[in-house]
């Protein structure tokens, strides 16, 4: 591969570090360029990732690009690729992370530590996005706690103490099972290759036995779904999304979930595709579980956040479906739906903030009314609830269909069960909708609530132009998930053919 | 009887390190009791008996290139890589240990080098311990390094706390060392087996499953007794009081050197001596390993006062570094690599606890810590550099020691092992941040004020906050090094 390219993927994971960096060394008092600063070094990482989607390369399946020798005596490297999905993913984190650099007030952005975490974390995002073997997926997946932990720690609301505690045990306690699988995978790739390579090129040529593919798929992907999170994974998400700073909630919600399920596309499925074909059924159980437990609880929560918070836990529900259905067009609508839930949710977080900054406060009860004051900002809500629930047109639509049209063949009752988390979505949305912004102003505070500024308008209609691309013309990024796809569906139907 | 000569002729080289040890601290003793002496002399001659130590074990590194694994001194003593890694690291502990402790020895009135000559002999005791073949060597060795710490814990004399630690610590040690003396005792009754490599001969004489009872239990007694210089459950009863109790800047020594010397000669032991035999001892080492990393995260979540989790988790950690030793010759090179990663953060989080209360304080609650970052960047990052390090988080030489145990392990189809030490990393994960949280994220009213670090402090502490990064990142060279003491073996 060429050359230039790898020094530009190597650039997208050490800039935002350089970056980081930088901002440590600044001086304190000059505060106030923390946030033009960090726009523009999230502006490389955004340029690099836009310029790397627009390459021919970009929409191939996996391809492995680098590998340096790491731990020479065990034999293990590190090897570094990325598939069309990647590519994806890069490009939903380094918008994200710009638009919430834009989107944060100046109680956040003149904070060294606030502005240095969020690099610290696109860096540590990209590794995994970008990692082609096990070692590095599982450190670079740790190494995200680590800038995590003060976000939340540090920034976050009045009960930041049990959420961020929580949401570090739950993150480690699914990673063990990662790590043990990668040890497990490693003595077995040793046992057929002489070294414990762990990079996917080799894993995939690696014979497993059934036993051997069940426990690792079984490791694997129980340490990935704490991540998604799956239904009785989940406890930790809506308290992390409540009490994480507005910036953390995006990013958590946009790109941490999808850390994930990218890993089980990337590692259990493809791998352990026997192990995969085995549980699948427990994991659409579970996830139809998810889709409706996280749509009724939405329903009945006060605060805004958290119904957003238990929404994601419905969405990534969906995700999971698509996911555990494992057919071609469930699959392009699970990495569809991924993107969609990123833009979605991100943008959701993104506008609580806003009001949240007006407010502090974000109990549904406490609003409205609103649309009189703040039209613009109800006609934002309006739309981006629209492409939460699904509308045809916008980005939600465009997934939920393909997964539930793809997961059809494979589980039609679960599909059809499935079906319903849209009605319910619908519910949710609408109803605090109503609640919030239309009907008389009650409070004497919210008569005199400032509509969206400039900065915020900026930060969040991208994100909003984004769910309308998707929804009118999805085969845009269609070809971007098709050979990841494609490639896992072939072995979905390999193994199950053979089982027959 | 051995004539002028033959003493002459005898090769001084392999106790070199022990003997300057022993020589810097009687003239030590000797300027401080009888002539006058000026503090910078006494300076200067410490710091040439460890440099002159450090050179002495370079010379054996020489003389091992040419001799290969040999016995001196009629068979009492042993060069093997064993012992030079145990005497390098010894050296690198007293190294980066001993400014704190020549420090703080002149605010204890009228006892300005006792401290710095016990630290000397202690060390000294522990490399004869790592280069011993003869038991009973093994057992002087420890003696003089276990009775010069019994008397360091206790240096503050007007300590109520310190004087605790020291009484606590000489009882159960001696109990300990007590126990030792009649394994060894056993081991000489049953089958005239007086060390290292005689047991080898022994057993392969009457084969693995001939070996009688008494033999058996004399090594089990050996073993416990070494266990509790680890402090592995249950025989860690003593760690926490002892750490919280002894004046703060000497217990990153007395723990490092300790656990360093024990296990070096455990490894060796099970690794030399037992080989075959250890399936004999897998219960009872799998029970103590079990209960060390149960006992120690469950009692670690628990505790308010950071010595004490320090010790707690040291007791996890002894679990960690045990596993890989008893389970075979690979398992024991990933634990070298734990034993020398953990003995640099265990130094560099003490070095920072008496930079912080100061050497000789006893006790160290967690309150201590509270807004540490708000004046003290420096210290706080290396803080949580070291304790992220014994988490085991990846990018520090915490991840990459528990990855190459785990995967040895594994191999060894040790799979209840691997669940049991990856579920204690969880936990791990709980009392390792708290203490970051503590000094880094909680608003607290009343912040720690500004500590100024000496340089000494400050190179030390950056060295090793450094060390455990760089491992993190670029292990092969300690890998390497520790599976060169073990090719021997394979």
């Amino acid at each position: 591969m060429d050359v230039k390219l790898i020094g530009l993927i190597y650039t997208l994971i050490l800039f935002p570090l350089i970056g980081a960096f930088v901002i440590f060394i600044m001086p304190k008092r000059r505060s106030e360029l923390f946030q033009p600063l960090a726009l523009l070094l999230s502006m490389i990482p955004f340029s690099i990732s836009l310029y790397l989607f627009s390459n021919s390369n970009s929409k191939s399946a996996y391809q492995e690009f680098d590998s340096i020798n790491w731990i020479s005596a065990y034999g293990i490297k590190i090897s570094l690729g990325f598939s069309g999905m990647s590519h994806l993913l890069l490009s939903l984190t380094s918008v994200l992370v710009l638009l919430s650099f834009l989107s944060v007030t100046e109680k956040y952005s003149r904070s060294k530590g606030f502005v240095g975490s969020i690099l610290i974390l696109h860096s540590a995002v990209n590794g995994v996005f970008l990692s082609g073997d096990l070692l590095s997926l599982f450190i670079f997946f740790e190494a995200i706690l680590i800038p995590m932990y003060f976000l939340m720690g540090v920034w976050g609301g009045e009960n930041r103490r049990y959420a961020t505690i929580k949401f570090i045990i739950y993150t480690v306690f699914g990673s063990i099972f990662i790590f043990i699988g990668t040890v497990y995978t490693g003595i077995i790739s040793y046992s057929q290759n002489g070294t414990i390579a762990l990079d996917f090129v080799t894993l995939s040529n690696i014979t497993f036995t059934t036993e051997q593919s069940k426990a690792l798929f079984l490791l694997f992907t129980f340490g990935f779904l704490v991540k998604v999170p799956l239904f009785p994974l989940h406890t930790w998400l809506p308290d992390a999304h409540v009490e994480a700073p507005t910036a953390g909630s995006i990013l958590l919600a946009g790109v941490l979930l999808k850390v994930g399920a990218y890993g089980i596309l990337r590692v259990s499925i493809p791998l352990f595709t026997e192990g995969f074909i085995e549980y699948r059924f427990i994991i659409a159980v579970l996830s139809v579980i998810g889709i409706i437990y996280g749509a009724v609880v939405a329903i009945a929560q006060i605060d805004i956040k958290k119904l957003i918070a238990y929404s994601s836990i419905s969405h990534m529900g969906f995700v999971m479906l698509g996911i555990s259905a494992g057919n071609l067009l469930s699959l392009e609508g699970a990495i569809i739906q991924m993107i969609n839930h990123g833009i979605t949710s991100g943008a959701l977080f993104m506008l609580v903030g806003f009001i949240y900054d007006r407010r502090h406060t974000r109990r549904i009860s406490d609003f409205g009314g609103l649309k009189i004051t703040m039209p613009k900002y109800a006609a934002i809500f309006l739309f981006t609830s629209f492409a939460s629930i699904g509308l045809p047109g916008l980005n939600g639509f465009v997934g939920e269909f393909m997964i539930l049209m793809g997961s059809f063949s494979t589980f039609k009752l679960l599909s059809a069960v499935a079906a319903f988390g849209v009605v319910l979505a619908a519910i949710y949305m609408l109803w605090a909708y109503q609640r919030i912004f239309t009907g008389e102003i009650q409070y004497e505070e919210n008569k005199n609530l400032k509509d969206l500024n400039t900065r915020e308008l900026v930060s969040v209609l991208p994100l909003l132009f984004l769910m309308l691309i998707i929804g009118v013309y999805p085969t845009f990024i269609e070809g971007y998930v098709l050979n990841d796809a494609q490639m896992i569906s072939d072995l979905v139907q390999l193994f199950s053919g053979g089982l027959n | 009887m051995n004539t002028i000569s033959e003493i002459i002729g005898l090769n001084w080289i392999v106790i070199g390190p022990t003997l300057a040890l022993v020589a810097t601290a009687l003239i030590l003793l000797f300027c401080t009791i009888t002539v006058e002496t000026s503090d910078t002399t006494k300076k200067v001659v410490t710091i040439s008996g460890i440099f002159a130590t450090l050179f002495s074990i370079f010379l054996k590194f020489g003389l091992f290139f040419t001799d290969g694994t040999s016995s001196y001194f009629s068979e009492k003593i042993l060069l093997d890589e064993f012992s030079l890694f145990g005497n390098v690291l010894l050296g690198l502990v007293l190294l980066f240990n001993f400014y704190p402790i020549w420090n703080s020895s002149y605010e204890l009135k009228e006892k300005t080098t006792e401290a710095v000559i016990l630290t000397l002999m202690s060390t000294a005791g522990f490399m004869l311990m790592v280069d011993s073949e003869n038991f009973m060597m093994l057992f002087i060795g420890l003696e003089i390094g276990s009775i010069s710490l019994y008397a360091l814990a206790g240096i503050n004399k007007g300590s109520l706390l310190s004087n605790e630690a020291s009484l606590k610590y000489f009882l159960l040690g001696s109990l300990a060392s007590c126990v030792l003396v009649y394994g060894i005792s056993l081991m000489y009754v049953s089958l005239s087996i007086t060390g290292v490599y005689e047991t080898t001969i022994a057993i392969s004489f009457i084969g693995a499953e001939n070996i009688p009872l008494t033999t058996l239990i004399g090594f089990l007694l050996l073993i416990i007794g070494l266990l509790f210089k680890v402090a592995a459950a249950p025989f860690q009863s003593w760690a926490p009081d002892v750490y919280q109790g002894s004046p703060t800047g000497y217990v990153g020594f007395m723990a490092s050197s300790a656990k360093v010397a024990s296990f070096i000669v455990l490894a060796r032991l099970c690794v030399v001596s037992l080989g075959f035999t250890m399936d004999k001892f897998e219960l009872f080492f799998t029970a103590v390993i079990i209960l060390s990393i149960f006992v120690g995260s469950l009692f670690a979540t628990v505790q308010t006062d950071m010595k004490r989790l320090i010790a707690y988790s040291g007791v996890v950690q002894s679990g960690f570094i045990l596993s890989g030793i008893t389970s075979g010759v690979n398992g024991t090179s990933a634990s070298l690599f734990y034993l020398a990663a953990y003995v640099i953060q265990l130094t560099g989080i003490f070095l920072i606890f008496s930079a912080i209360t100061g050497e000789l304080s006893s006790d160290f609650s967690m309150d201590n810590l509270s807004g540490l970052f708000v004046e003290n960047k420096f210290i706080t990052i290396c803080f949580s550099i070291f304790m992220l390090g014994l988490a085991g988080l990846p990018l520090t030489s915490g991840f990459i020691s528990k990855f190459i145990l785990i995967t040895n392990l594994w191999s060894y189809e040790k799979y209840i092992l691997v669940f049991a030490l990856m579920l204690s990393t969880v936990a791990g994960f709980y009392f390792y941040l708290k203490p970051i949280w503590v000094a880094a994220i909680d608003k607290p009213d009343a912040v720690v004020s500004k500590i100024t670090l000496k340089l000494n402090d400050k190179i030390s502490i950056g060295m090793l906050a450094g060390i455990t990064i760089l491992l993190g990142l670029f292990p092969n060279i300690l890998i390497n090094i520790s599976r060169w003491v073990i090719q021997n073996y394979l």
